[in-house]
């Protein structure tokens, strides 16, 4: 019945298909549970098999980095975060550490601590949605209810940190906005020890789930030279077998000095994916755990007043200290000529902002490259001849993040 | 103007956390293929060249013989005082030196495709023909990516084009409340 339905529907989105075929279009989405957001698939059906998928993109489009464009360098803080809303900090972060690059200015020791810890928790954090909502797509449900309660917990620590449970905007050029009271690292500590226990529920409930294996297992092929070849970043790229992680090799905030392994699967498929996430939810545990054993004392701003205005304590007793801040705040940060790229890994993958300054308070350019953007445009390769009730599957896979993709 | 630090020193300040340099031999081999090419760092340590538009994809597939596969990123910065005002920005990247290289090259308006050589330029090479309006010869589906495909106006993120809005219509809230 559907193939005479499909031979009196024209082709979506082409003039040249011949009127009579026999296979299915059909719109995946915009408003699709399962596609993560407003992502749009328009499909070729032969049956149940995907014949062509060709993702229809920028319903989120915001023109975020034209907005970043005309505010100054302070302004675009606030937009970074707004990017990729799982990884809020981690956003912050790459652009903290692009605009210190233009400045070439030191970050004091316990802000590179502080930004470690934080930069994991939102790695779990945003592992934890996936994990949530991608088996919930197969129907998965109680997993969700899991997963969510630990990210509450995450967010309930980000809330009372940064006064933002989401758009926290709390790491900034020059360092951290404010320090992590002995309180709040205390809390910290406990979670993130009871950490280890909850992932093991999740596993309990996925890992060896006849179901949930089978219908993972050996879909969404995506191998080593493809994802090279896609410019693929994260766990796509490592459950490919390739264990690239900028943290190891490109180290920024210190990672160096912090033991934990990089996951990868070989199996290249959903299944890999998840293994991969799962076990780096577990280095990022163990990561957090160190930087909460190591953390310095110490300020959480760099002395270059140029970059970061100082600490209010100061202003009892210094005229500098007030013109630096005035100075700061109405005309904002003049980073000195010249452009940066510094890469950090995000939990989906390589991101980082490409900014480029002429001396003046406006940004010329803020350029982000986002890893959900790249790896979304594998998507096409990963589902050719799959079944459709595989692509939900697919989709989660990947991880994307529309406000990333479309910015 | 331009937008590379004038002196030297600052050109090689950058985050020493992050030290990116091409191999000397690779440097070396470069100054002999492309003896024209302009080269520096940028902040973070990044190395860039910057080549005349008809050599652009001739470096391309001389660097991507070398190891530089995996396309990142392309953008492009734009400076409407000059001419040839879109500077086109190619982010590649060595899996096996492990190290990142940008290519710039100035455009009127019009560049070659980079999909033959990097599958990855597909949806980046869309991005910038939609967000700046720059054309790219030999590219096979050059349709709007971001935008929507009824847009009207300039190319949005071109620095002459203002920030601009869209006018919200409350027609329905003035007949519900009456204002």
């Amino acid at each position: 019945m559907s193939r005479q339905v499909s031979s009196s529907l024209p082709a979506a989105n082409s003039t040249k298909a011949p009127l009579i075929s026999n296979t299915l279009h059909i719109n995946m989405g915009p408003q699709h549970p399962s596609t993560h957001g407003v992502l749009r698939l328009e499909l070729e059906l032969d049956g149940e098999v995907v014949v062509s998928c060709k993702p229809v993109i920028g319903y989120l489009h915001t023109g975020i980095e034209k907005t970043m464009e005309a505010r100054n360098w302070m302004h675009a803080v606030p937009c970074t975060d707004r990017i990729d809303y799982l990884n809020p900090l981690g956003n912050n972060l790459a652009f903290a550490l692009s605009v210190e690059a233009l400045f070439a200015c030191q970050i004091p020791e316990r802000a590179q601590v502080g930004r470690v810890l934080l930069a994991e928790l939102t790695r779990i954090n945003s592992h934890l949605v996936w994990v949530g909502t991608g088996a919930m797509d197969l129907g998965a449900l109680t997993i969700f209810f899991y997963c969510m309660r630990e990210r509450e917990g995450i967010l309930d620590l980000f809330e009372e940190l940064t006064g933002q449970r989401m758009m926290t905007s709390f790491i900034r050029p020059g360092g951290l906005a404010d320090d992590m009271s002995p309180e709040w690292l205390t809390r910290c500590k406990l979670f993130v020890d009871s950490m280890p226990g909850y992932i093991d529920e999740y596993e309990a409930l996925l890992s060896k789930n006849p179901i949930f294996l089978e219908r993972m297992s050996g879909i969404g092929i995506l191998r080593a030279g493809d994802a090279i070849a896609l410019g693929v970043s994260g766990p796509l790229l490592r459950a490919a077998g390739i264990a690239h992680d900028v943290r190891k090799v490109h180290p920024y905030c210190g990672y160096e000095n912090y033991t934990f392994d990089v996951p990868t699967s070989q199996t290249a498929d959903c299944l890999g994916r998840y293994h991969v996430r799962i076990a780096e939810m577990r280095e990022s545990v163990k990561i957090c755990q160190q930087a909460l054993r190591i953390m310095p004392s110490g300020p959480v701003r760099t002395s270059n007043r140029k970059v970061m205005p100082p600490p209010r304590s100061e202003f009892q007793h210094s005229m500098e200290a007030l013109i630096h801040h005035f100075k700061l705040y109405t005309e904002g940060q003049r980073p000195p000529i010249g452009e940066a790229y510094v890469a950090v890994e995000s939990p989906r993958g390589e991101l980082g902002f490409y900014v480029v300054s002429d001396g003046s308070s406006k940004p010329v350019r803020i350029h982000e490259r986002g890893p959900s953007f790249a790896n979304l445009q594998a998507i096409e390769l990963m589902c050719k001849g799959g079944l459709l009730a595989d692509l939900v599957a697919v989709i989660a896979s990947i991880d994307p993040i529309m406000g990333e993709v479309d910015r | 103007m331009s937008f590379e630090p004038t002196d030297s020193a600052a050109a090689k300040a950058g985050n020493p956390s992050n030290p990116q340099r091409l191999p000397t031999a690779l440097q070396a081999d470069l100054a002999a293929a492309f003896p024209q090419l302009e080269r520096g760092e940028t902040r973070d340590g990044t190395t860039w060249l910057r080549v005349a538009m008809p050599q652009l994809i001739d470096l391309a597939t001389w660097v991507k013989a070398r190891g530089f596969v995996r396309f990142l990123d392309c953008t492009v910065v734009d400076e409407p005082s000059r001419a040839d005002r879109f500077e086109l920005n190619y982010l590649l990247y060595s899996m096996a030196e492990h190290c990142w290289l940008r290519i710039k090259t100035r455009s009127l308006g019009e560049a070659p495709s980079m999909t033959s050589l990097f599958a990855a330029a597909d949806w980046y090479e869309r991005e910038v023909f939609d967000l700046f309006g720059v054309c790219f010869v030999g590219h096979p589906n050059l349709r709007r990516i971001l935008l929507p495909d009824d847009f009207e106006g300039p190319a949005p993120l071109r620095r002459d084009v203002p920030i601009g809005s869209e006018p919200v219509d409350f027609t329905v809230t003035r007949e519900l409340y009456g204002t």
